[in-house]
């Protein structure tokens, strides 16, 4: 199995774990922990799918001539876009361990089933 | 002209943001003006690039990063993009302003948030890189996670978590979608995605898919959208209108730019979820009570709604922008404008907001909102619905229209119900003390609303409803008079009396001479009647608010109905003068569910014409209404029955009659003549349109105006006998009108002359002597305090003139000799002679005794009989309302001795429809017809006569009479437990009722009644898909997306 199949392989099983966990937990810590998980699942597959074998990385100095960097670099794109995923997912998370917080401090529970006074 | 370069909006939002980071926390107050002065710079950017676009600039491109598209983010911004970004921008000026307060007290990082909120927004306009469109998404998620909390309601913080779990699933979707598509295309760059070959390889589909599913999903389509209306429930109200406003509108944007790279193929799958939500959202409205959660509802409808125009982009082609703006920018600032009145009080109930009528401007305000959301004329949704319902039907759609008309007749029902609560529930004793800014914001919504109205008009192909600038004054003139009543609304309502009845004289002379004999008579009852009927309006003391603009508004609608010449100028009228009467009918005390069934009905009509229209112009709208005679036979028959049946709605035919009896026997003394003798004149007009011009249609092997001749000859029938057995005299006179509505209807389907020359015989008699009993029993009612039937009586020495008019009027309507009513019998019967139809006939035969029978009880049960104890004080009725009851017995005589003062010019001018018929001969004193012949003159000598001898007999009979007085009765000891049982004129025709009371069991009423309350337990039940809890939710959405791809694979 080549690196690419099982980064992808794995990424998705980590979406798939993230998600199911996150559906399957009624703990509102486990819960940003699962997404967490699907994150860093998401992550992966996106790298994979910017990963050429053989290559190197995308950075131009004396190994890797301008000329000739188009054949030995693997592609830069998915590369920044993981970067700013990850950035963007770090942003998410911390936004739902704060509300974590505040929604504990306002029942004293985690449980997510129990902030349903808003529905229909 | 130097152009600001567009990336200054989102560099100032950020830049912004940033410096508010560099504030000190103290510096609250310099805070909030550096966030409104950025938003304002904001604004001012896109505003002055839309006034270039307007003016015919390109569409620019700016590229970052000093490299051109692909290989950097570009952003494009063209005409639409100009215009959304001054709806977005502004709305959260004026949100910002609005939540003045609430930003102030909690400093400047909720003000750097709600920048970066909105520079996102735009950002997503803007960009035309896939996931430069995500990245602004996610800030867009991020901001609002934290705006939500900026809400009092402890229960926000569950509903923003939510909304962040549900996001993580969208983000994962979005993500996924991106890599594999960049994967597939090589490219992020939305234009050279499209360009590409991406959906032929493999997985670029499955790719594309989750990018737009990923993006629909932020629209919150149903059902995996309950995180939304938690949202919409608890947020500050700022929020709210941001959410509902701005988001929706970036996020159907995003839609609109990413389906260009899926190619027509997955427009479809637009339009499912588009519609599905439409309809299913506003079903689930109806069951609503809290107004923000409501406002979601709609909201959530509203998107859906512009979600199914964009998967239909194709098909309305060149019409596809001034189509979806329209709907989302009269949605948007609506719904602004809503969420922010909803925080100018505490309660949360829809009834609550009847607070509102402590300031009439805030209930002028209220029904803009309603009128722009619900597509009323001026608005922008007006020309939309009446474009998208041409270019859908144009294109076969025929689906698509009935189901969006449906769902927009839901929204109209729980919209309208709840400004019928603002108007006429109990109003609450506390009063509200709203800050100046907020108000100040609402009120620049509403006028946003109007400015928005008078561009759309600008931009149709038609007329703008709004513009002075067109060539005939007559068409301009009407509505510019009812609005100018708004302005006035202030005066004392003797003053506006006297301008709206000089107003409707004067237009009636200016226009006389061009209209034809039977536009002179409609033009004559409409506004030489309707002033003879305003003139009771002079009794009624104080302002009046709102009585003009709505009265004004409906006459405006009848005199442009008249003059129409194509069909988008007919719809227009036809809508101004429901509205107009609408809003009449709702001022009447108990009047709220009739005015709302009656709204109802009318829309449903209006959407009939609409759509049979539509079918008729075959991409030629507008066409002109004479054309209808040459529609393509293919659809001639449904268009025949479409336009049928929306004016149907109008006269109350049977089935179609429910709201009628409520809504004309609760409207106040002076409306119910008003909605009686002149409104349901503009059905006829129209069915008279309609025949004129198309004349007998099939449909199949169905001639269809044999079942127009059913449908009136039952009308006449019912209606008369459900007159015959009310207890309620306007009760009576209502049903009366349905059954008077359905002679008239009878003598059109006859589709001979004389049937014809009848129709118009009913418009003209009707009119009068149905505003003469109105307005007569109006009176008695008035002193009565009553209207039940069974408490007056005898009242003909207290109240004498009343007496007469109603005696007058009861002769002329039951058709006998001499008045004109018998005139108009005797053209009818002339008329069915050279029908072919028996049974209608037949039928028609039997309702005129059983006519006589309700005209009977009402002289006989108010006027004869003993007088009651209570009324001996009563006075006559108020002279105003007298004078036009005297005006009208002087007429009916004048008309009765000379009939063909206006009938001649109309039967000659019929001669042109049916050339080869024998008319009536006009000459000399008396009038003859194929059958024999009537003179006026000298029935009026022999009945004159024959009355003053029978009653000089009686007067001499009676001179040894001995008076007994009232009192002077022996009751036996009974002790009824309902007294009016034992009255006698309770149920007056009980062994009749015994006989036909089967006919008047109210089959409809339950069968309208059984859809509604099904439509209403539909709502109920559905929305308990919403169980509020987050991973319910989350799961949803999961559901929502497997399910959206297995439907658009074809795979379900």
């Amino acid at each position: 199995m080549s690196l690419v199949t099982l980064a992808m392989a794995g990424g998705f099983a980590l979406i798939l774990i993230g998600l199911y966990g996150a559906l399957n937990n009624r703990n509102i810590l486990r819960i940003i922990i699962a997404f967490t998980l699907a994150n860093t699942g998401v992550h992966l597959v996106l790298v994979a799918v910017g990963y050429m074998p053989g290559r190197t990385a995308p950075i131009l100095d004396a190994a890797v001539p301008v000329d000739q960097a188009n054949a030995l670099i693997i592609d830069p794109v998915p590369q920044a876009l993981v970067l700013t995923a990850i950035v963007i997912g770090l942003g998410v998370t911390a936004l739902m361990l704060a509300y974590a917080l505040r929604l504990f401090a306002s029942r004293h529970t985690l449980d997510i089933s129990k902030f349903t006074e808003l529905k229909w | 002209m130097v152009m600001p370069n567009i990336i200054l909006i989102i560099a100032t939002g950020l830049g912004a943001a940033f410096l508010l980071g560099l504030l000190r926390e103290e510096k609250r107050l310099s805070a909030y003006l550096i966030t409104l002065a950025a938003l304002a710079f904001m604004s001012l950017i896109s505003g002055l690039w839309l006034i270039a676009f307007a003016g015919g600039a390109a569409p620019i491109e700016v590229t970052t990063a000093g490299t051109p598209a692909p290989f950097a983010i570009n952003f494009k911004m063209g005409l639409a993009e100009a215009a959304l970004l001054l709806l977005i921008n502004l709305t959260a000026l004026l949100s910002a302003i609005y939540m003045q307060q609430t930003m102030l007290r909690l400093g400047r990082r909720i003000m750097a948030v709600f920048l970066i909120a909105v520079m996102a927004v735009s950002g997503i306009i803007l960009t035309r890189d896939v996931f430069n469109l995500f990245v602004f998404l996610e800030l867009v998620v991020i901001a609002s996670g934290g705006l939500v909390l900026m809400s009092t309601d402890k229960r926000a913080l569950g509903a923003g978590f939510k909304y962040l779990m549900v996001s993580e699933f969208i983000t994962v979707f979005l993500l996924i979608g991106i890599i594999f598509a960049y994967h597939a295309s090589g490219s992020l760059n939305i234009d050279t995605m499209a360009a590409s070959d991406m959906l032929a390889k493999q997985g670029g589909a499955l790719a594309f898919f989750l990018i737009l599913i990923a993006l629909i999903a932020e629209l919150k389509p149903f059902p995996a959208n309950g995180w939304a209306l938690d949202i919409y429930e608890s947020a500050h109200p700022g929020f709210s209108a941001l959410f509902s406003a701005v988001f929706a509108t970036g996020a159907l944007f995003a839609v609109d730019k990413v389906l260009l790279m899926g190619g027509t193929t997955w427009l479809p799958l637009a339009t499912g979820i588009g519609l599905l939500t439409f309809v299913a959202s506003n079903i689930m409205g109806l069951a609503q009570h809290n107004d923000r959660r409501l406002l979601g509802y709609s909201s959530i409808a509203q998107v859906g709604l512009v979600l199914a125009i964009i998967g239909q982009r194709e098909v309305l082609g060149d019409s596809y922008l001034f189509v979806a703006g329209g709907i989302l920018l009269a949605h948007a600032v609506a719904k602004a404008g809503l969420f922010w009145m909803s925080g100018m009080f505490e309660a949360r109930d829809l009834k609550d907001w009847t607070v509102l009528r402590q300031k009439p401007l805030m209930v002028g305000i209220f029904i803009t909102f309603i009128a722009m959301l619900t597509g009323l004329p001026p608005f922008p949704g007006f020309y939309a619905k009446w474009e998208l319902v041409h270019g859908l039907i144009a294109h076969n759609q025929f689906w698509l229209v009935a189901v969006i008309l449906f769902g927009a007749l839901i929204e109209v029902t729980y919209l309208m119900r709840w400004f019928g609560y603002v108007i006429k529930r109990d109003a609450p004793r506390y009063t509200e003390d709203t800050p100046f800014h907020k108000e100040l914001v609402v009120v620049l919504a509403a006028a946003a609303g109007w400015v928005l109205a008078y561009v759309w008009g600008e931009l149709s192909a038609y007329r703008n409803l709004l513009s002075l600038a067109e060539g005939n004054l007559l068409v301009v003139l009407p509505l510019m008079f009812a609005l100018l009543f708004f302005m006035i609304d202030g005066l004392p309502a003797r003053i506006k009396n006297i301008i709206a009845i000089a107003g409707m004289v004067a237009y009636f002379i200016a226009s006389y001479s061009s209209y034809d004999p039977l536009q002179l008579i409609f033009g004559s009852i409409i506004l030489l009647g309707g002033a003879v009927i305003m003139l009771a309006s002079f009794h009624a003391e104080g302002r009046r608010t709102g009585f003009y603009p709505s009265a004004m508004l409906m006459y405006a609608g009848l005199a442009l109905l008249i003059i129409a010449e194509n069909s988008f100028a007919f719809f227009a009228a036809w809508e101004m003068l429901t509205i107009g009467s609408y809003f009449l009918i709702l001022r009447g005390k108990a009047s709220e569910p009739h005015a709302l069934s009656y709204i109802i009905f009318s829309l449903g009509g209006a959407f009939a014409i609409l759509t049979g229209f539509a079918l008729a112009a075959h991409g030629q709208a507008p066409f002109e209404i004479a054309s209808l005679a040459d529609v393509r036979e293919d659809v001639a028959p449904y268009v025949f029955i479409l336009l049928a049946v929306g004016f149907m709605t109008k006269t109350a035919a049977i089935g179609l009659h429910i709201w009628l009896p409520g809504a004309h026997a609760e409207a106040e003394t002076d409306v119910s003549p008003m909605v009686s003798g002149v409104l349901l004149k503009a059905g006829l007009f129209g069915l008279f349109t309609l025949l004129m011009t198309m004349g007998r249609q099939h449909l199949g092997p169905v001639d269809l105006t044999l079942v127009l001749l059913w449908i009136g000859a039952l009308t006449a029938l019912l209606g008369n006998l459900m007159a015959a057995f009310q207890e309620d005299a306007k009760r009576l006179l209502a049903y009366s009108s349905i059954g008077q509505m359905g002679y008239a209807l009878f003598g059109l389907a006859l589709m001979n002359k004389l049937g014809w020359l009848m129709a118009l015989l009913f418009v003209i008699n009707h009119y009068i002597y149905k505003s003469m009993l109105f307005l007569s029993v109006g009176g008695v009612a008035k002193r009565t305090g009553t209207r039940a039937m069974y408490k007056m009586g005898g009242l003909i020495a207290l109240m004498p003139l009343s007496f007469i008019a109603v005696m007058i009027g009861i002769i002329a309507m039951s058709g006998v000799p001499p008045l004109s009513g018998y005139g108009g019998r005797w053209v009818f019967y002339n008329a069915i002679m050279s029908a072919e139809h028996r049974l209608p006939m037949i039928l028609i035969f039997l309702s005129g005794p059983i006519g006589f029978l309700y005209l009977f009880r009402l002289v006989h049960t108010i006027f004869l009989g003993q007088l009651k104890d209570e009324h001996r004080r009563l006075k006559e009725a108020p002279f105003w309302i007298i004078l036009p009851q005297m005006i009208y017995v002087l007429f009916l005589l004048g008309f009765a001795v000379v009939p063909g003062l206006a009938l001649r010019r109309v039967d000659a001018y019929l001669t042109r429809f049916f050339p080869n018929e024998f008319g009536l001969d006009w000459t000399g004193p008396a009038i003859t017809s194929e059958y024999g012949y009537w003179a006026p003159v000298s029935i009026m000598i022999v009945i004159g006569v024959i009355f003053c001898l029978v009653l000089g007999w009686m007067l001499f009979l009676n001179r040894n009479a001995q008076k007994v007085k009232q009192f002077n009765i022996v009751y036996s000891a009974e002790r009824p437990y309902r007294p009016e049982t034992t009255h006698y004129a309770w149920n007056f025709y009980a062994p009749y009722r015994k006989a036909l009371g089967f006919m008047v069991q109210p089959f409809v009423t339950n069968f309208w009644n059984g859809i509604a309350t099904a439509l209403h337990n539909l709502g109920d039940f559905s929305r308990r898909l919403y169980t509020g809890n987050g991973q319910t939710y989350a799961f949803q959405m999961l559901i929502f997306v497997v399910m959206a791809y297995l439907v658009s694979r074809g795979m379900i």
